[in-house]
């Protein structure tokens, strides 16, 4: 029992504050609102961010609904929330939620529909301001079960809001965390704002006032509420600080100030900038330029849209389609062609030949495989009949070439060869034999016969080496599937059978350079769509094997023998931008007419951005001819994924096309970093004006003290500016402790003409005892105290003169 | 640390609505940047206006308190101004001046625009002494956390807190009898060693044994006899205020107080005799009543205690040259317990000793 007793004797301070030794502090009391009123308040923060979010996000797509129900039903579980969070029994708190959860769950069965529709007419009217907005061609259209629109989406959103509202309430009470609050309910207000649509400004202070309070409360701590808390807590190491939990009336009065400051602000916002001259501040708008494509995609498809089924970098496909939604080239070397050039138009390297359009895949026309005479397929394959031609006419414009080309990263499943190569019967074997690769390191040399003039027919004797059946078969075919959107396209472009190739292949070209635009992302073709059909008739725009493949069934339709190829095309700009083959001569690599002239061996390197797919046409009198059908890009050639685009918003960019900011590089644009200098001068503008407002409030202060009534403190106050001037330029004023020493100082130190006892004796009166100066001596003093400033300043430095503006 | 902390904060969230602005070519962002960049200046003006609108005060109990009785120190925090402050540090620094304990904190309060904030400080005093509390300065945190300035106040208060005593009438009556040789003169007199010095009227508070009836018969008024404390030098305490680490002289005090009490109660007057720390000198103070023992024991408290190295049973012998009987009132360094003696708490006793033999 006595042990009983001591350990109870022990403890009678137990928890209280030992303020020094044998002094302890109880539970310190103030008056600081009753809990109830505490927890309402807490409540409001959650109200405010919910309401806010919601109700902006609805506004900003004109959606109107019921908001008495949305408000009251916020209100009334963020207060709930907030008393259960602040219970007294973490038993209630869990009776609480499981009661909530109860009838969450009984309010959604009941309500499903209402719901469902409201969610749904929600989705839809934000769809279709997408569809305008990104110039969709079409998007889904969810089924609203319900028509009363203010009722459904009223009932959707109290729903959202009461999963919000738990989140938020157990964060305002646990951590208080801007960032989590922020990335929490801002983000949903990036889909209106991207499409351009204003939220309602009452929505965006109530968001405001939310994100404000939860920063300031995170800043300033006693945001932690229990029902079961003490008015104030002891912290700190050794337990030197008593200090209060919380307060509703500062609560209340920082929600009000804050309300009052954001309206403010609004009216003289909307007073000094309007929103339309704001707008056109903004002369570019590269985030929606770079990015409407892929979320446009991303509408459309899904989050499919974002990644590619096959590699994305450029290069071969090997005639598969539609598995890349974003075509990024790297820039790399793939090839390396040393070659001499002979005219201006572009070089192609043939790679793929695709012959049969399957599903989604041109399949290889050279099934040597299965062919009991290899050499004559493979001959078939790589023009050897032109190449005949063109190697026996020996007429004015008759030309020999060498071509080497070097595989540094291109795929090697491929050759990779100019137009009429001869192969010689050597390598045929070979390659029938040891299904040769062309291995990256390997280098090839190909002989061939360049078509300098391509307007000169090849000679009547090119049909008649090639087999028309074979073509007719294989090349003239068009898959069912397409058949009827390839007729629709024949008809939309008014071409038919009756005219000629040429006419024909002009027409196409047109069409698709005036409707079809190029781009890099496209977008994947959605599962189960055919690959030209999408293109065709929704999606309307691509890259080169959109059109090339588009374009093959478009003339096989009108009976023009037709083929995918892939492989590498250049420019001639971009060989002349190449380096020439140092210690090569050009005859060793060049012979017959050329059209410019004695040219130098260049060697050329093809990147993988210069892989391409066009079509070749069979027409008589010339065999198989190349046709370019992609027409020329607007677009910037870089990085075109979602995620390149936004890496480049961000960073400006990884490659090197521009000049931006790139990673690997270290040269950043001063464009770039524009928003970043903007953010630095207002910051260090803000500090500025803050430093100017404390120094005039300062002066303002000091004015009205040294031009008050009371003449005995207006002169107190101006001998103190002195001495405070004198602080400045002398740091051992303050050694001086008597007026008298002081005054002495003031006379030697700065020559000023003066009776020191006397206005020794005015001072110390005026100080010690009350004594009120009359007219005549206070004007004297006066006249002094501003003598004395003068000589102070005169004699100071810049320095001290500067500080002595602050003062 | 905080306050970097929470300007960093405050300036990414510029910074990430700058970059919102920008991209978005967002209106509303811009309302908010301006929101974001007023702020601060509603902040800090704030802070200016309420540090110069601050004022505070702060009382304790004018009676002294009994040692463990809580008792409150209230503590008025104006702030007069339109802004509102959600930290406000109120440094006070608590001392102990009878023991020369000190300790300093921080008081956190909120700050209410044109409001007082009343705090209410329960104190308890396990020691006796006297309780001095000293406001330095006041400390204002502007709302976003990243500004604070300080204010010099000067506002202090103080209470005494006296020691509890025990009963001690019938142990301190036997004490004195044995101490004072002359105590035989007159039984009759009843424990009454003063003599008479004069005759005055009744004042209302005179005790009822010191009218003189037979006068007072004689007249309309109520006479009383004025008494000469003649026989007050015949008794001396020597209270040791010397404290170790077991803070004895709690004990001595609360000894000294029951002994004084029943001493005046009985009406018998004594002198007590201390070391006091402030005057530097051995004091005495004659007691004849009560009041005069209550200030008796305000001035003790208001003195300082000191270590066991200042002897006072040395200086009241020097200071008697072996003339005189005392009662020696302190630690019990000599295990004193006999009939001559009082123990009292924390190893103090009340034992009466002859100079010399000390």
């Amino acid at each position: 029992m006595g042990l009983f007793r001591r350990k109870k004797k022990e403890d009678v301070h137990k928890d209280d504050f030992m303020m020094t030794k044998g002094m302890y502090l109880g539970k310190a009391d103030i008056k600081n609102g009753h809990i109830i009123l505490n927890c309402f308040l807490r409540a409001l923060i959650v109200f405010f961010l919910v309401l806010g979010m919601i109700g902006g996000f609805l506004s900003a797509f004109d959606i109107t609904c019921n908001y008495l129900i949305v408000i009251t039903v916020f209100l009334l579980l963020s207060m709930y929330f907030s008393f259960l969070y602040a219970t007294t029994r973490f038993f209630y708190r869990d009776l609480g939620y499981i009661l909530f959860f109860g009838l969450f769950i009984v309010a959604i069965y009941v309500f499903r529909i209402y719901a469902n529709s409201g969610f749904y007419y929600v989705v839809n009217k934000v769809l279709d301001t997408a569809k305008t907005f990104f110039d969709l061609p079409g998007v889904r259209e969810y089924e609203v079960q319900i028509g009363n629109n203010n009722l459904t989406v009223a009932i959707a959103a109290c729903f959202i809001g009461m999963v919000m509202i738990i989140v938020l309430n157990i964060w305002m009470y646990s951590i208080m965390s801007v960032f989590w609050t922020i990335l929490f309910t801002f983000p949903i207000m990036v889909i209106p704002m991207y499409m351009k649509m204003s939220p309602d400004p009452v929505y965006m202070v109530f968001l405001a006032i939310g994100y404000f309070c939860v920063f300031i409360f995170r800043a300033n701590g006693h945001y932690v509420l229990f029902a079961w808390d003490n008015k104030f807590k002891v912290r700190g190491l050794r337990k030197k600080r008593v200090t209060y939990t919380q307060d509703a009336g500062v609560f209340g009065q920082l929600i009000i100030s804050l309300f009052a400051l954001f309206l403010v602000t609004i009216f003289v916002t909307n007073a000094i900038v309007l929103p339309t001259a704001f707008e056109r501040r903004f002369k570019s708008d590269r985030l929606r330029s770079t990015t409407s494509d892929a979320i446009g995609n991303f509408l459309l498809l899904g989050f499919s849209s974002f990644f590619n089924k096959y590699p994305s970098t450029a290069g071969m496909s090997g005639g598969k389609l539609g598995g890349v939604s974003n075509v990024r080239p790297d820039y790399l070397t793939d090839l390396e062609a040393t070659f001499v050039p002979y005219g201006n138009d572009a070089i192609y390297l043939r790679g793929f030949v695709g012959g049969e359009y399957g599903e989604n895949e041109w399949l290889d026309a050279f099934g040597y495989e299965n062919e009991p005479d290899f050499e004559s397929e493979f001959n078939k394959y790589t023009l050897g009949s032109e190449k005949d031609t063109l190697k026996n006419n020996k007429g004015k414009y008759y030309a020999q070439g060498y071509m080497e080309i070097r595989n540094i990263g291109a795929s090697p499943e491929y050759l990779y060869y100019p137009y009429y190569t001869e192969f010689d019967d050597e390598f045929i074997k070979s390659f029938d034999s040891e299904d040769v690769e062309f291995r990256n390191g390997l280098t090839r040399k190909y002989k061939y016969y360049p078509k300098v003039v391509w307007e000169e027919e090849l000679g009547s004797l090119t049909p008649d080496k090639i087999d028309k059946s074979g073509i007719l078969d294989m090349y003239l075919e068009v898959p069912d599937k397409n058949k009827e959107v390839i007729d629709e396209i024949c008809n939309e472009i008014g071409v038919d059978d009756s005219m000629t190739e040429y006419e024909i292949v002009d027409k196409v070209r047109d069409f698709f350079a005036e409707n079809y635009p190029y781009t890099l992302k496209p977008g994947m073709t959605p599962d189960g769509s055919d690959f030209v059909n999408y293109f065709l008739t929704k999606n309307k725009k691509g890259y080169c094997a959109h059109f090339a493949s588009s374009s093959v069934l478009i003339f096989r339709e009108l009976g023009i023998p037709a083929r995918y190829v892939e492989g590498y095309a250049f420019s001639m700009e971009e060989v002349f931008t190449s380096d020439e083959a140092e210690g090569l001569e050009a005859s060793d690599y060049y012979t017959g007419y050329s059209a410019l002239g004695d040219a130098p061996v260049m060697n050329v390197e093809v990147s993988d951005a210069n892989a391409h797919a066009w079509v070749e046409i069979y027409v008589d009198g010339f065999g198989w001819k190349p046709v370019e059908m992609t027409p020329g890009s607007n677009e910037e050639t870089e990085e075109n994924d979602f995620w390149s685009a936004f890496g480049d918003f961000m960073g400006g960019g990884l490659g090197d096309n521009d000049g931006g900011v790139g990673l690997n590089g270290l040269n950043l644009s001063l464009s770039s970093l524009s928003g970043i200098v903007f953010v630095i001068i207002g910051i260090v503008l803000v500090a500025i004006l803050i430093y100017i407002v404390r120094i005039i409030i300062r002066k303002i202060k000091r004015y009205m003290l040294m031009h008050q009534d009371n003449k005995r403190d207006a002169l107190i106050a101006r001998y103190s500016y002195v001495c405070d001037l004198l602080r400045i330029c002398n740091a051992d004023f303050d050694t001086y402790r008597t007026h008298k020493d002081q005054l002495t100082f003031m006379k030697d130190t700065y020559g000023v003409d003066m009776d020191v006892d006397k206005v020794t004796t005015i001072i110390e009166s005026m100080s010690f005892h009350d004594e009120m100066p009359d007219e005549k001596v206070f004007e004297e003093m006066s006249k002094l105290t501003i003598v004395l400033r003068k000589a102070i300043k005169k004699k100071s430095g810049l320095k001290n003169r500067l500080k002595m503006i602050q003062k | 640390m905080k306050k970097i902390r929470n300007l960093i904060r405050y300036i990414i969230v510029i910074i990430l609505d700058i970059f919102m602005m920008i991209v978005f070519h967002s209106y509303l962002n811009f309302i908010l940047l301006v929101g974001l960049l007023l702020f601060p200046l509603y902040s800090i003006i704030g802070v200016y206006q309420a540090r110069s609108h601050a004022g505070i005060s702060i009382s304790a109990p004018l009676e002294p308190m009994v040692r463990g009785e809580e008792f409150l120190v209230n503590i008025n925090v104006l702030n007069d101004s339109f802004f509102p402050l959600v930290n406000v540090n109120v440094n006070l620094i608590v001392s102990n001046s009878f023991y020369n304990f000190k300790g300093e904190h921080t008081l956190n309060i909120p700050f209410r625009a044109k409001h007082k904030t009343k705090i209410e400080y329960p104190i308890t005093m396990e020691n006796c002494g006297r309780f001095y509390c000293e406001v330095t300065s006041l400390s204002f945190v502007d709302v976003l956390g990243v500004l604070e300035l300080e204010k010099k106040v000067d506002a202090s208060t103080q209470c005494l807190v006296i020691p509890t005593s025990n009963d001690l009438n019938a142990e301190a009556g036997q004490i004195y009898f044995k101490g004072v040789s002359e105590a035989v003169e007159s039984k009759d007199k009843g424990f009454d060693f003063s003599d008479i010095s004069g005759i005055r009227e009744y004042i209302p508070g005179d005790k009822l044994q010191n009218i003189h009836w037979k006068l007072s018969a004689k007249g309309e008024d109520l006479m009383v006899k004025e008494r000469v404390n003649v026989s007050a030098m015949q008794l001396n305490i020597l209270l040791s205020l010397a404290n170790d680490e077991e803070m004895c002289v709690e004990g001595a005090l609360e000894l000294a107080d029951g002994i004084m009490k029943a001493f005046v109660k009985q009406n018998m007057p004594f002198t007590v005799y201390y070391y006091s720390v402030n005057r530097g000198e051995l004091a005495a103070e004659h007691i004849v009543n009560d009041i005069e023992r209550k200030q008796l024991i305000e001035m003790l408290l208001y003195d300082v205690c000191h270590d066991a190295t200042i002897d006072v049973e040395d200086m009241f012998v020097a200071k008697h040259q072996g003339q005189a009987n005392y009662l020696y009132i302190g630690q019990n360094d000599g295990g004193a317990d006999d009939g001559n003696s009082i123990v009292g708490q924390k190893n103090t006793v009340a034992v009466l000793k002859r100079s010399g033999m000390a």
